[in-house]
């Protein structure tokens, strides 16, 4: 495509599963990330539908309690921690050292590590379901006394052991992104011009490294409660329990940002790429991602609005700040396209979506920001219509738009362009129909993690949509899977850059050389392989 | 449906345990209606004083809600439109507009503080227990695994329910009942979709709440927060009566009577 794109001779090829157990080059654990966490993906999906078919009417009985009770532990635990947040990382993973044009991650050992510790804790979690009592079934916030007295039994155990796994690999990716991020950079390219993305895995490793060891610790008082006869959350031995609700949401809302902050940075790569413009508003983007990064650890007790127990005005007002920089990215997508030449392949629509969808998330968040509105909806179907707008509108579209954007760099083949339009066509219908009734089901009185429910008027109509819609989704992920099997069985070969794109990964080959680069182009903005292709325009 | 206004009306169609198993028809004729009529803008009105005040404040955030959302919206759609590929030049490569930026961050700042002064009042209101104030009656409720337990203070009036027999609460109308809620065993919360409002019984926490019903009539109650295998059967109901009604039914259930 270009002069500089390097070619150069791949390693010698030494196929088989051995060089994949053993690999340490960022890019095949990149890959291993992203499919380990999209099995996972897929595993909470069936969970889902299992879910919603119970849901189908009222008093019904496809699965009994226990079992549904498992079904959501593990169907919530499974997206944060096994899908959405590691995705992220995985993808960042692949992308970042590209990005940044740096030849590998700072530590590969630890990267490796931190995969197989991944690995580990999602098969520790779900193997619960093999014994005896069954997997954890406190949700994935496993509240003590619940998660302690509560649910005897070694499946509890397993999940906050897992759990314990899992933050650890994320703390240990979090540092390595930040020694790439600061360490490797080539001549030229400073801070100010790192692609949005890499901006948003730095300040996303920085809200791991400052919410995840509170997760482990907290994850840690729960085993010496649950193993060692501690009462740390057993308020009738002098403990607390609403210390633990504390010290889960001092990680859980930071966490949250974890598993969107990779996602913006994601939408604002593609958005620009084709609207064939830079991004608009860099700066104030960066400083707005800043911003929520600080603001995240001070909004944790909106959790809480409803136990009585914390300052609800303090933590009413931060959560009504962080709505702001958050609603400034909207502005900067908007600026990125405005005055464009827009062109709509998949991974565009995926990030179109993701702004329509993520904009409702947005707008509930703020209602459930105040503490009287929050009093009615929380714990309700509201709520849960509410962060399924912002992890499964929001940061599961984005994933779609990434996997769609980046997967002819990683095989050097494209996506089918008419399966990818169905499947977004599908996932956008069938999310609405599954999650907007729930926002009514929900004001309405409809409680969360209920395993049947009532014949009040109107509530079967609303579940029995919500849960066509679920199949309509389900179909839009069997058309993705699909669409990977054909792409890679008859591969249209991709170029190094079919999209024309803005940031060092696009200015090497696809896939890349083991080492990334032979050559890197100079970098005189946050656009390198955008600035190649245009001499005349350089800044 | 009107709103419950001083005569005694069914509050909510969503809400109200409509007498019977009702009928597919009803069902279908308060889809339609509640979300037109009886449910303004999804949520019900509120059947207390202070679930009057959450309907309010849910008012202005819901039109708050959508005016931003069609501005966004619009903007969104028309980039989308405007700007769709025409040709294959290459567009004007603008950066930024610090005014612009500005003003795109101020305005955000403007509406949130706007809608935080709103919500402190109404909460200010909410969260007052007047200290002094003399309810009309004082609740201890008990939230366990998996009912409820009411305990009429000064009465020796108990309901205790089990999930197959959801506890039935009496309680007055337009008269203060102070709630005092707790959990022997694991977290809960008291849920009455009809008032708007809920607070969770934690154990180790007391929490305390006034209602004001204001309209009678009898009330879904649930548990809000998932407390292990039977959660979904934890609920109760709230029967609303005229003060002389719930006068003669406490001194019939204290003298021993099976409150039925």
């Amino acid at each position: 495509m270009n002069a500089v794109s390097t070619h150069a001779v791949p390693a010698p090829h030494r196929s088989g599963l051995l060089t994949w157990l053993t690999t340490t080059n960022h890019k095949r654990i990149g890959v291993l990330y992203m499919t380990t966490t999209l099995a996972f993906f897929l595993l909470s999906g069936i969970l889902a539908l299992v879910m919603r078919s119970q849901l189908y009417g009222p008093h019904l009985s496809l699965v009994d309690r226990q079992t549904y009770n498992e079904l959501f532990t593990l169907h919530g635990t499974a997206m944060i921690f096994l899908f959405v947040a590691p995705f992220g990382l995985g993808l960042a993973n692949y992308v970042l050292p590209l990005q940044v044009g740096a030849p590998d991650m700072a530590f590969p050992r630890l990267n490796a590590l931190s995969y197989w510790v991944f690995l580990g804790g999602g098969l520790v979690i779900f193997s619960g379901l093999a014994t005896s009592s069954g997997a954890g079934a406190s949700g994935w916030t496993a509240y003590a006394p619940l998660s302690t007295t509560g649910s005897p039994g070694p499946g509890m155990d397993l999940w906050a052991l897992g759990v314990l796994m899992v933050s650890a690999a994320s703390i240990m990716t979090a540092i390595n992104l930040l020694v790439t991020t600061f360490v490797y950079r080539p001549p030229g390219m400073t801070m100010w011009r790192l692609p949005i993305f890499t901006w948003d895995m730095v300040v996303t490793s920085l809200v791991i490294l400052m919410a995840f060891p509170p997760l482990g610790t907290t994850l840690v008082l729960l085993l010496i409660d649950r193993l060692l006869g501690g009462h740390v959350f057993d308020p009738a031995h002098g403990g607390s329990a609403v210390l633990y609700q504390h010290l889960f949401w001092f990680f859980g809302h930071p966490e949250v940002y974890v598993m969107i902050l990779p996602f913006f940075g994601v939408v604002t790569e593609i958005i620009p790429v084709f609207s064939r413009k830079p991004v608009f508003g860099y700066t104030g983007l960066v400083l707005a991602t800043l911003g929520i990064a600080g603001l995240s650890m001070g909004v944790w007790a909106h959790h809480m609005f409803t136990t009585g127990a914390v300052v609800n005005p303090f933590f009413s007002a931060m959560s009504f700040l962080i709505a702001v920089p958050t609603g400034i990215k909207f502005f900067n997508w908007i600026g990125t396209m405005w005055g464009g030449e827009l062109t709509f392949p998949t991974p565009m629509l995926f990030s179109i979506g993701f702004m329509l969808n993520f904009l409702l998330g947005g707008i509930t968040g703020v209602m459930l920001a105040s503490p009287p509105i929050d009093y009615h909806v929380e714990d309700s179907y509201f709520l849960v219509a509410h962060f399924h707008y912002v992890l499964g509108g929001g940061s599961l579209f984005a994933i779609f738009a990434a996997i769609y954007f980046w997967f002819p760099k990683i095989t050097g083949a494209l996506l089918r362009e008419g399966w990818g339009r169905l499947n977004f066509f599908l996932m956008f219908v069938g999310f609405n129909v599954t999650f907007f009734p729930m926002h009514l089901l929900g004001l309405w009185g409809m409680p969360r993690r209920v395993v049947t429910y009532a014949d009040l008027p109107g509530w079967a109509a609303l579940n029995r949509l919500s849960t066509i819609g679920s199949w309509i989704m389900a179909a839009g992920v069997l058309v993705f899977l699909w669409n990977l099997w054909t792409s890679l069985r008859g591969r249209i070969p991709s170029g190094d850059d079919p999209w024309g794109g803005f940031s060092l990964e696009w200015a090497t080959s696809s896939p890349p050389p083991e080492h990334n680069f032979a050559r890197i182009p100079p970098i005189r903005s946050e656009r390198p392989a955008f600035d190649m292709r245009h001499p005349d325009l350089r800044r | 449906m009107k709103e419950g206004r001083g005569h005694a009306v069914i509050p909510i169609g969503a809400y109200t345990l409509v007498g019977g198993r009702n009928v597919r028809f009803v069902l279908a004729a308060t889809v339609v209606l509640g979300l037109s009529a009886c449910a303004p803008y999804g949520a019900p009105t509120g059947a207390t004083l202070q679930g009057r005040q959450i309907f309010a404040l849910w008012t202005v955030f819901f039109w708050s809600g959508v005016g931003v959302a069609a501005v966004v919206y619009a903007l969104i759609f028309w980039s989308i439109i405007r700007y769709r590929k025409r040709s294959d030049r290459l567009p004007p490569q603008f950066t930024h507009n610090t005014l612009l930026e500005i003003v795109y961050t101020t305005i955000p700042v403007l509406i949130v503080a706007g809608l935080f002064v709103l919500t402190v009042r109404t909460e200010t209101y909410l969260d007052r227990v007047p200290p002094a104030s003399d309810p009309a009656v004082t609740l201890h409720v008990s939230a366990f695994q998996w009912s409820w337990r009411f305990d009429y203070e000064g009465t020796g009036v108990s309901i205790i329910g089990t999930p197959d027999h959801p506890p039935e609460v009496v309680v007055p109308t337009g008269q203060t009942v102070r709630i005092i809620l707790t959990s022997p065993d694991v977290a809960h919360a008291f849920w009455v979709p009809g008032f708007l409002f809920k607070r969770d019984a934690i154990p180790g926490i007391t929490n305390r709440f006034d209602v004001d019903v204001q309209a009678a009539g009898t009330y879904v109650g649930e548990c809000a927060e998932f407390c292990g295998l039977d959660h979904a059967r934890m609920q109760f109901t709230v029967k609303a009566v005229p003060p002389d009604e719930f006068r003669r039914w406490l001194e019939r259930a204290g003298a021993g009577r099976p409150s039925s």
